[in-house]
């Protein structure tokens, strides 16, 4: 498959009061064309931060890239001046943010919102990107669109809000969509509807998307790959498939087994003890060894490099390792590696 | 299950706001449900439907326009002394949503904590009142280090654990959780839950658990009332709601979460919920029935004698 | 994404052990609200200068006259309208100090010499010769104290007025902010000409003066604040203990106003201290021999042309004191605000 966006060993840090906060910390993925990776972690994973690096959008004053690359396009986007990403903003990677509230202008017509990167990036003119206006809209799925197009952002609710917010972004035919958590601010009707549309209109145009969420059954509705970030570096990375039915990292298994599903009842839910880490003082070793139950001498020594499942499937621990004890995963975690469809992959 | 005591009745419970005027909106709209003793009642629905209305009205943080609340037979609302009042006050707790916003940022952890121990005078000297805060901290799992911190320095998941410590600083009998896990990251929310569930058995708690998460509010719930515009529509034993959903709004909703599991995703069937398809007449009565013992819909006779047969099979 | 096959010896993956209570510990140095603060007005260098510069006034104010031998009340009408000449500087001609004065047509003359007058006036004499030196910090003294003293009754008529306002809520709030919208309505310069025709010109009316039309906008801004905090979930968790109404406001929400209320009141002192000094300066002020900036202006403006010194020191005095706290109070704005927070 064609790669379309490399990202290789990025590293990114905060200048901050208490000192340098080592945000991501050597982060390296690739995006295939038309295909949606799922990045999950929890807050302060850095999995904001990778995609905002990725748009260029940091906060100049206190944020460094100290390393690595984003390569799009053969261009290396962490070079460019602010003018040339001017013109790949928007137009070849465009972003959707979490809250549908605040990413509209609210003073300005929703016609006018969609139709100004088309008038920027594409020389259309104002009749025409009118016409593609009201076209998205529809796409979108709202409904008279042609009235719809000279109303403003207070007159559409928080769903109808966040298909205009996906027109604007698809307004360019972009090659790489970057969604934030599109839908966490969104009631779960809502959120069906607008992941079906993503699904939808991915078919249709063949963007690539780069989906952001920390809700493990949104992943699950629209991922093809997914990447597992903790304390800002990735930890695992496979297919959908792969990850849910068979994780080999001790972060996804705890992950994956917090949640109850329907077979949960009486037992107490597994849950990841303490506390992210800090990265202002990241942890010597691997970061995830003080809340591993699974813990080796070598993890608080070294970083753990990935080790190759398959060759879709890395995982980051040492429990890869072939001296390493073989380990019993959690319940939950067993009782969906029964389900894997693949061909079971030993350890 | 009519055996079991009911601790907190609630009557046709209703909050209007801007009543009377043309903005009128009625959160919560003749709201009835008991809750019994040591079990964990759940209450779920999407945003704006009056869940959370509901929690803060049963604990008096808003007058109900009307009904009453019955905890152990009293009523809550109502005119009441100071003594009355702060009686009451202990017996039933809340936890909140956002622990950024749920502690006072200028307060440290231990003041924070032994705000209800003050309040109520339940230590009599300086060193008992740590004492008792050092015991919460190690209830939910925090130590003493932590009480001389502020809330700024603590992450979302201890946040709410202090908020639950807090809560518990009273020895409450009743506690109304309004969303607590929905702001904090999958892998805390089970902390929390845990949590939750271990002081249930321990100190025999009752919990009203107000989410939009249905699959954490069925693992922690006995049983499930579903809101929808300020009217709970289907009220059932957690398992019973997940098998057998009667009202087609519960069933949209179901259908709408998505489940960690990419193979049941990919034949996911969505279904939608139009509250014209009731085509109720304008003199139909619309009311809460028992379907099946235990199980309740807002329906009307004609939905209810289908919802009997639908169940029988 | 390749496995490094590296020499490791076997027993490295033996299990560990780890301390659990350690993944709760925070390894952050515990810094209160004050100190977090602090630092971040620290970075702004602009704000400690000024900062800096107010203590030195404020210091001067109270021990300036007693550095001159002359009492900033004692008239020497032999010795009035001498120009600034100091100990050592007088021989520098570029500056002001060397005792010289200029004559309409261009030319320099040297009053001190001409007059044989022995003594050395910092600032010069005004007038009736009374020293300038001590006047300017006696004026800036009571300058800073009408200011101090108005923003301190703004500040508690204020804050009192737009917690009960706003906490009460209802019709209480309407018709409190209706009276609000009245007082608000009326030109200030009104409200204190007529304050000072029934109590005489003095300290204590100008005080008054000002803090009768001053503290709508502190009540404005705490009103915002309170109904803000209201429904925070951590002044409903208090109201669900039965913490008392008191206690929720002054326990609760007070102290995270703190910030705002602190800034609010550095910009109503600079505000406060050019009031007094237009309402001296159009002859509403102190009377004499008291001595205010703003008197102190007035009367150097008479004579304006021929001795410039002395309106321009106490004008310097007025502008260097209101871009201070200006820029402190911008400083510490910056501080408190919760949003720069990074």
């Amino acid at each position: 498959m064609e790669k379309i966006l490399q990202i290789k060993d990025l590293n990114i840090s905060f200048h901050t009061f208490a000192g340098e906060v080592k945000a991501i910390r050597g982060v390296s993925f690739d995006l295939f064309k038309g295909e949606t990776l799922a990045i999950v972690g929890e807050s302060g994973s850095g999995k904001s931060v990778t995609t905002k690096s990725i748009m260029r959008l940091l906060p100049e004053h206190n944020s460094e890239i100290k390393g690595g690359q984003v390569l799009f396009d053969g261009k290396d986007l962490t070079k460019l001046s602010d003018k040339q990403m001017q013109k790949i903003r928007g137009k070849d990677i465009s972003m959707i943010f979490q809250d549908p509230m605040t990413s509209l202008n609210p003073t300005m017509k929703i016609g006018n919102q969609i139709m100004e990167p088309l008038i920027k990036h594409q020389n259309m003119s104002k009749g025409a990107a009118r016409e593609r206006a009201v076209e998205l809209l529809r796409l979108v799925g709202i409904p008279k669109p042609e009235i719809r197009v000279d109303q403003y952002p207070h007159q559409f609710s928080g769903g109808m809000r966040q298909r205009v917010v996906i027109a604007i972004a698809l307004a360019c035919n972009p090659k790489v969509l970057i969604a934030d958590e599109p839908t966490t601010a969104l009631d779960v009707t809502i959120q069906a509807q607008i992941l079906e549309l993503m699904k939808d209109l991915q078919k249709k145009i063949d963007t690539s998307i780069i989906f952001i969420t920390h809700d493990l059954g949104v992943v699950a509705n629209v991922a093809d790959r997914v990447a597992v970030m903790y304390g800002g570096k990735i930890v695992e990375v496979g297919t959908a498939d792969e990850i849910f039915y068979n994780p080999k990292h001790p972060y996804t298994w705890g992950l994956i087994s917090s949640m109850p599903d329907m077979e949960t009842n009486d037992e107490e839910l597994y849950s990841i003890p303490g506390t992210p880490p800090d990265l202002l003082d990241p942890p010597k070793g691997d970061a995830f060894a003080p809340r591993n139950p699974y813990v080796m001498k070598i993890d608080l020594e070294q970083e753990p490099p990935f080790f190759k499942v398959s060759d879709t499937h890395y995982a980051a621990t040492w429990l890869l390792h072939p001296d390493a004890p073989k380990v019993e995963p959690p319940e939950a975690v067993k009782r969906r590696q029964s389900q894997f469809p693949g061909v079971k992959v030993g350890k | 299950m009519s055996e079991r005591k009911k601790l907190l009745e609630i009557k046709n419970l209703k909050q209007y706001f801007n009543e009377g005027k043309p903005n009128e909106v009625k959160a919560v709209d003749n709201v009835s449900f008991d809750i019994y003793k040591g079990e964990v009642m759940g209450l779920v629905g999407e945003s704006g439907c009056g869940k959370s209305t509901t929690g803060r009205t049963i604990i008096r943080l808003y007058d109900a326009t009307g009904g009453e609340v019955l905890y152990d037979g009293v009523n809550v609302h109502g005119n009441k002394s100071k003594k009355e009042l702060k009686q009451f006050n202990r017996k039933m707790q809340m936890i909140f949503q956002d622990p950024y916003a749920s502690l006072n940022p200028r307060l440290k952890i231990a003041d924070v904590i032994a705000e209800g121990i003050d309040i109520h005078g339940l230590a009599k000297s300086k060193q008992e009142r740590m004492e008792k805060v050092y015991e919460l901290l190690e209830t939910v799992g925090l130590n003493k280090e932590h009480a001389n911190r502020y809330p700024h320095e603590f992450s979302g998941g201890q946040r709410q654990r202090i908020g639950i410590a807090r809560a518990l600083a009273v020895q409450p009998e009743f506690i109304i959780a309004d969303e607590p896990i929905s702001a904090l990251d999958v892998s805390i929310q089970a902390q929390v839950v845990n949590l939750m569930k271990k002081l249930q058995h321990e100190k025999g708690l009752t919990y009203l658990f107000i989410a939009h998460d249905l699959s954490m509010v069925k693992y922690i719930s006995d049983r499930i009332g579903v809101m929808y515009f300020g009217k709970i529509v289907e009220l059932a034993p957690a398992d019973e709601l997940y098998r057998n959903p009667l009202h087609p709004y519960t069933q949209s909703l179901l259908s709408a979460i998505p489940a960690p599991d990419p193979i049941s995703e990919r034949t996911r069937k969505r279904k939608t919920y139009d509250p014209a398809t009731h085509n109720y007449q304008d003199n139909e009565p619309v009311e809460f029935r028992e379907v099946t013992p235990g199980h309740f819909v807002l329906c009307s006779e004609t939905e209810f004698k289908q919802y009997q047969a639908q169940s029988k099979q | 994404m390749l496995n490094k096959e590296t020499a490791i010896s076997k027993d490295m993956f033996a299990p560990a052990h780890i301390d659990p209570s350690k993944s709760e510990k925070i390894s952050k140095p515990s810094l209160n609200f004050w100190q977090d603060s602090w630092l971040r007005v620290k970075k702004n260098k602009g704000a400690v200068l000024s900062l800096v510069i107010i203590v030195i006034v404020i210091f001067l104010a109270f021990v300036g006259p007693l550095l001159t031998p002359y009492k900033f009340d004692t008239q020497n009408t032999k010795n009035n309208n001498l120009p600034p000449r100091i100990q050592g500087l007088e021989n520098i001609h570029w500056l002001p100090f060397d005792g010289t004065l200029k004559r309409k047509n261009g030319t320099e003359y040297n009053p001190y010499e001409i007059r044989e007058v022995k003594e050395y006036y910092w600032f010069g004499t005004d007038g009736l010769g009374r020293d300038l030196f001590a006047r300017l910090w006696k004026g800036t003294q009571i300058s800073l104290f009408i200011a101090f003293m108005a923003a301190l009754v703004d500040m508690l008529i204020g804050v009192t007025y737009g917690a009960i306002s706003g906490y009460l809520g209802g019709r209480v709030d309407s018709v409190m902010q209706r009276i609000v919208e009245i007082i608000v309505g009326i030109p200030n310069l009104i409200v204190v000409v007529l304050m000072i025709l029934v109590l005489k010109p003095g300290i204590v009316p100008i005080i008054i003066a000002i803090a009768l039309t001053g503290w709508t906008s502190m009540a404005r801004v705490v009103r915002a604040q309170v109904l803000k905090f209201k429904n925070q979930e951590f002044v409903l968790a208090a109201k669900t203990l039965g913490a008392s109404n008191g206690s929720i406001i002054f326990k609760h929400m007070i102290p995270n106003m703190f910030g705002v209320i602190i800034i609010n009141t550095m910009f109503s002192i600079p505000n406060a201290i050019f009031f007094e000094a237009f309402l001296s300066f159009i002859g509403l002020g102190l009377q004499e021999p008291n001595a205010s900036l703003g008197t102190l202006v007035n009367d150097g403006y008479h004579s304006m042309i021929a001795f410039p010194y002395q309106m321009i020191i106490p004008s310097i005095m007025i502008a260097l004191i209101m871009v201070c706290f200006n820029l402190v109070a911008d400083g510490l704005r910056d501080a408190f605000d919760p949003k720069m927070r990074d």
